[in-house]
Order: structure tokens, then C-alpha cells, then sequence
């Protein structure tokens, strides 16, 4: 049976003693796997993991962000990193 | 302060000489003008006319937070031309200190004595000793200090240096006497060792900081650099609890982290030789993950890194001596890294230059891929001079011509650093075109291209890397002559006050006005000695390129080449 459209999977990594404060399930390698509505934008899933420190980078497939409001898609892989460097986004 | 010239040929002399026309120059100024102005660019690097130039930097000696690097200069055996490798430790300090602007080596023996030169306030003593030929440098340290005593600071060669191989490294002791910080490129050791010089020994019993001009003006200056060092979350977060290798997950998940010689921009392993998991042994272990490598860093990112047993190994292996004898060879074992940094330190080689050259010998078949005992063994055999070690020790450029490697990421002969020309554009034109071979510290574009500071250039793409590589190469080459830590620049780029506190601290110890604008100036002058001298040296236009197979060969994930045209490199130093 196919998999309503309205959910999606996301694979979340944190790096750097950045922790969600909320219970997921996680793959082999300790990332979170956050199954969500479609149509949430990186800042809606920030406020869904929850996460015990800010500021940070977001890494979204490899691309450093600078839009939290971008929308988030089925499969996407987001880094979540402490704050090693300026301009950070929150 | 004043230039102390040690002349090697014949009866080895020294004599103090005033500044005269090098007066306002420091650090990497002032190596690069004393080689661009009297060394000859065609001659040998380790025949007598070349010289080796040890220079504290203008803050060298005094209260000025992270003022500690010391540069070391010369013509490259590595890359025929100019070279200044700078390093922290304690000989900066203790230089300034003791009131000497420059050493400046000349000459060459013609026997194969081997010589230590001692240098307290009173005297400098050059003194034959062939008990210490070809020791570790290690066990060097540990002999010195018995002689010495332990209030001293050390500038030493390994056997690699005394075997005048091109990956040699010079050592610097840290504040616990160890020969843990290198200026590791160019093979600047090999060039020590061509002037029988085994060990400098520094000692500034009985000296006191360098004064300023303007005691007051300088103190509040100071006060507010160290205030912006510490609230910028570079500086003040990031650095001191992880390290340098903080980068390695992050340039990993960017895809810029060169794997199997520069193959993928992912490493499967990287989170397990990541400075998270460095920083959680070291304190597990009784190490130290938060440490200064040398007096007045405020910024404290290197550390103590123990063995499984609990005793000391090695400092805290920095991002590129992880990603080079790590990521880059396949090998994911954190501790076997530590020793091949370790091992690096003790015959005095250059980490990156060596990681680069097992990653090429890899690609030769010499070792499979992932094969840390084998690396392991392959530095020991260029510690012990075999006829492989010797090819090993010379670097990825000469190593891949003796087994016919194809793909050798080289420029000017000095092998990449740890950062994918492909997925970061901005620093595949710094290595292209810096006068000091690929270098990643010449020009950063990591701080903007990837970790956003002081703004933002795509990294993927080609539009705007050559005005970012020039603006931070000319910034750069100034912040290389005050003998500051280049990681300051984080804090300088975010943070107009921190810049300010900087050049304030200048003026107030000078008496001099300097503005962003003499900084600028400042810079292209530092660039323009070192372009003279490669330009006489033989240097053109197509010195300054990448190898081929990075406009060839997309790297994953992001499946891009290197796409800066040759005509835009080309207008990197026409300001």
C-alpha cells in the first residue's frame, strides 16, 4: 500500500552536543528519521525537533541554508551543526 | 629589535645588525622581503646562497593576545619558489622577547657536522654537537632540556630535515617543551638542514615584554580585541571545545572533504575522526581538549591527546593532519591518526604533505586504500631514510612521478589541503594562485564560502571567488606579519570593533596611524616581494592553475568541476 502524500521522512543529523529534546526513531547511525506533514518549511521542522541549543548552521542535501522558510520534501537529509562560525541563521 | 645573522660557511658567526630597510616589517613581511631581496630566485634551495629566515611577528614579545606565531622563510625545495610557513609555540614570544626581529641562516657547512645554536640575552653560541645527528625530535627536546634547562623555547629539525627531503617540516615547542607546532610546507626544514643546523634554543631568562609606545592606549586595545576574540562564537564556542577538526563534519556534509585522493567530497568514516569524538577521548582519557600552544592564546583550540592506556601521544591532531592522514588515505581509526601525527612530529614532516603523498601511493597500488598500519610503516620508513622512505619524504608531486600517478593534487608542487577545489571554488583559486603552492591558510574562502562569515560567495559556483581569494590573500599576508594567530580573521570579518582593537593595538605600540586602508597596502606589498621573487625564479601564468583533473573529473555529491577560467585567475593580482 503506497504511503499517503501528506506525510514525508526526514533525515536529521546533529553534530556537536546539539540534541532534540523530543523522542524519534533512529537509523543505524543515530540520526533522527522525523516522519511530518508535507509542506513544512526548516523553520516549522525546528520548532517540531525541538533542539536543547541555538544558534546553529543548517545544512539542507549538502547546501548550507540561508532560508528557513524554504519547504522541506520527501527523502531531504538536514545537518544541524553548533556554532562554529559567524552569520549564523537564528 | 634587531636581525641576528648566523653565517654557517666556514667558522660559523653571528652578528646583530640593525633593521635598516626591513624597519616596519615583521613575521611574513619580513621573510619574504629578505629572501625577494637577497637570495638568489635561480639558485638551489639548499646550496649556500639560499637562506632560511625565523622572524617573530610585530607583535612578537609582547602582552598582545595571540600575538605568539612565528614565520620561517625561504626558497622552497618543494616548490622552487618563495616560502614563508608560519607556526605557533613559544619561539615567537620568546624571540620578541629577546629583542631579535629575524634570524636569518646563511651560508652552508662544507663537512657534515651538526650544529645547535644557543641564544639567551647575553650571547649566542653556535656549538658543533654530532651526538645530536639524526634524533628524533622528541628525544632531541628531552636533551636539550636536560642541558638547558626547561625555561626555554625550541626550533628544531628531525632526521627528515637533516636528510634535506622536501616534506620537511620545523618544530616549534609548545608551553609544556613538546615539538608539537610545525611550519610544516614547503620543506622549510630541508633548508635547515642544509645549514648543518640541528636545534635553536631560545632562552629569555631575564627579559621582559616588549613595551608599547602608548601603555595605556595599548592595554584598552588589547582588552577589547580579547573581549571580541571571546564573544564570537568561532573564537569563543566553536574552536576552544572541538578544536580545528570541528570542520570535519561539517566540510564532510558540505561535500568538500577530499576522499581517496580527492575522489568523492564524502567520507563514510568521517564522524568517527571528527573533533567531537577527539574532544570526548581527550577527556575521557585525561587529555586535554582546550589548550593553548602558546602563551597569551585566548582562542585555546589545540589539546592534549592521550593514547588507550591513558599517557600522553600527541597534541590534538588538527583538521587537515586528520583529514590528510585520515579521510584522504580511507582511514577512520582516530588513534592510528594520532600516531601518524605523532610520528610526523617526532622526524619533523609535514602532515598534510605527507597525508597527500600515502593518498598518491595508495592511488599507486603501493598500499590499499584504508590501510593505516601500512601508512604507519611507510612513515617510518622516511624517519629511517630507505631508499622508499627518501621518495615518500620528497611529497605527492615527486612520489607520483616515481610510480607514475596520473592524478596528483598538486600546485607548484605543494600538495592540496583539506578542502575540494570543486566543492569550494573560492579556495581552489587561493591554491592556484598563492605564491606559496595550493595553501589553503593563504586565502580562507572556507570562513565565507562555507561557514558564512564576514558573508557569503557560493561555493559551488565560480562568480565572485577571484575578488574573495585577493581580498582575503592581501588580508591575510598582513595578519601573517603581526604575528597574530590567523584565527582571529573570524572575529575581524563579523566584527568591525575586534578589527579596529587590532590596529589600535598596532598604533599604540608603534606610534604608527594605521588605517584598513595601509592594511590593504600593507598586504600587497607582503604579496608583491613574493611575486617578484617567483616571477625571477621562473614563475608564469600557467604556474598558477590546478591540475587538470579537477576540470575534468565532477566530485560527488554535488558533481561539479573546478569552473574558474584561466583568464579570471589570471586578474587575481592586477589591482
Amino acid at each position: 500500500m503506497q504511503a499517503p502524500e501528506a506525510f514525508m521522512k526526514l533525515t536529521v543529523k546533529l553534530f556537536g552536543g546539539i540534541k532534540s529534546t523530543k523522542d524519534f526513531p533512529k537509523n543505524e547511525e543515530g540520526d533522527l528519521i522525523v516522519e511530518l506533514p508535507s509542506e513544512i518549511s526548516v523553520a516549522e521542522l525546528i520548532d517540531e525537533l525541538s533542539l536543547n541549543k541555538k544558534p546553529f548552521i543548517v545544512v539542507l542535501n549538502g547546501v548550507i541554508l540561508h532560508d528557513l522558510a524554504i519547504k522541506l520534501k520527501d527523502g531531504d537529509k538536514l545537518s544541524f551543526f553548533p556554532p562554529i562560525a559567524g552569520g549564523l541563521l537564528n | 629589535m634587531k636581525i641576528l645573522r648566523i653565517n654557517m660557511s666556514g667558522n660559523p658567526t653571528a652578528k646583530f645588525e640593525e633593521l635598516g630597510e626591513y624597519e616596519g616589517l615583521g613575521g611574513r613581511a619580513l621573510t619574504s622581503a629578505v629572501i625577494s631581496k637577497e637570495v638568489d630566485p635561480l639558485c638551489h634551495p639548499l646550496s649556500a646562497d639560499n637562506k632560511l629566515v625565523i622572524a617573530p611577528g610585530l607583535l612578537g614579545g609582547t602582552a598582545a593576545a595571540m600575538s605568539g606565531r612565528v614565520s620561517v622563510g625561504c626558497k622552497s625545495p618543494l616548490t622552487g619558489g618563495i616560502k614563508e610557513a608560519n607556526a605557533g609555540g613559544q619561539a615567537g614570544q620568546v624571540l620578541g622577547r629577546l629583542g631579535i626581529a629575524a634570524i636569518v641562516l646563511e651560508g652552508k657547512p662544507e663537512g657534515n657536522d651538526t650544529y645547535k645554536v644557543y641564544i639567551n640575552k647575553d650571547e649566542v653560541r653556535i656549538e658543533k654537537d654530532n651526538s645530536i645527528k639524526m634524533l628524533p625530535n622528541y628525544d632531541l627536546i628531552d636533551r636539550m632540556k636536560k642541558e638547558y634547562g626547561e625555561k626555554i623555547a625550541c626550533v628544531s629539525i628531525g632526521p627528515a630535515g637533516e636528510m634535506k627531503l622536501s616534506g620537511a617540516s620545523v618544530a616549534i615547542t609548545d608551553m609544556e617543551l613538546r615539538p608539537t607546532r610545525h611550519a610544516g610546507r614547503g620543506g622549510v626544514g630541508a633548508v635547515m638542514g642544509s645549514k648543518g643546523v640541528k636545534v635553536i634554543v631560545l632562552d629569555d631568562t631575564g627579559t621582559t615584554p616588549r613595551q608599547p609606545k602608548d601603555a595605556e592606549a595599548f592595554k584598552d586595545a588589547n582588552k577589547r580585541f580579547v573581549a571580541g576574540l571571546q564573544k564570537h562564537p568561532v573564537t569563543g564556542q566553536g574552536l576552544p571545545a572541538y578544536g580545528t577538526n570541528v570542520l570535519t563534519n561539517i566540510i564532510n556534509e558540505v561535500g568538500a572533504y577530499p576522499t581517496y585522493n580527492f575522489k568523492e567530497g564524502r567520507f563514510q568514516g568521517a564522524r568517527k575522526i571528527s573533533g567531537e569524538v577527539e574532544a570526548e577521548l581527550e577527556k575521557q582519557r585525561g587529555g586535554n581538549p582546550t589548550h593553548g600552544c602558546h602563551r597569551g592564546c585566548v582562542i585555546r583550540c589545540s589539546g592534549i591527546y592521550h593514547d588507550k592506556d591513558g599517557h600522553y601521544l600527541t597534541k590534538q591532531p588538527e583538521y587537515e593532519t586528520v583529514w590528510a592522514l585520515g579521510g584522504n588515505c580511507g582511514i577512520d581509526d582516530i588513534d592510528k591518526i594520532a600516531m601518524m601525527d605523532f610520528l610526523c612530529d617526532n622526524y619533523g614532516l609535514d602532515t598534510i604533505e605527507m597525508g597527500a603523498t600515502i593518498a598518491v601511493a595508495m592511488e599507486a597500488g603501493i598500499l590499499k586504500w584504508g590501510d593505516a598500519d601500512g601508512a604507519i610503516n611507510l612513515l617510518h620508513e622516511v624517519g629511517k631514510g630507505t631508499p622508499l622512505g627518501r621518495i615518500i619524504g620528497n611529497g605527492a608531486a615527486f612520489t607520483g612521478r616515481a610510480f607514475a600517478v596520473e592524478r596528483v593534487p598538486v600546485v607548484k608542487g605543494q600538495a592540496l589541503p583539506a578542502y575540494d577545489p570543486r566543492a569550494v571554488q573560492g579556495i581552489g583559486v587561493t591554491y592556484a594562485t598563492s605564491p606559496m603552492g595550493a595553501d589553503h591558510t593563504a586565502g580562507y574562502s572556507i570562513a565565507l564560502n562555507v561557514l558564512k562569515t564576514g558573508g557569503f560567495v557560493d561555493p559551488l559556483k565560480p562568480e565572485g571567488q577571484v575578488d574573495l581569494s585577493r581580498n582575503l590573500q592581501i588580508a591575510t599576508a598582513f595578519i601573517d606579519s603581526t604575528g597574530m594567530c590567523l584565527f582571529i580573521a573570524f572575529a575581524l570579518l563579523d566584527q568591525p570593533e575586534t578589527n579596529q582593537a587590532l590596529l589600535d593595538m598596532l598604533n599604540a605600540f608603534y606610534g604608527w596611524n594605521m588605517t584598513d586602508k595601509d592594511v590593504v597596502e600593507y598586504g600587497k606589498k607582503v604579496l608583491k616581494f613574493e611575486r617578484d621573487f617567483n616571477t625571477r625564479a621562473g614563475f608564469t601564468k600557467q604556474h598558477d592553475r590546478l591540475p587538470r583533473f579537477f576540470y575534468k573529473e565532477p566530485i560527488p555529491p554535488h558533481n561539479v568541476v573546478f569552473q574558474v577560467k584561466d583568464e579570471e585567475l589570471d586578474q587575481l593580482f592586477n589591482w
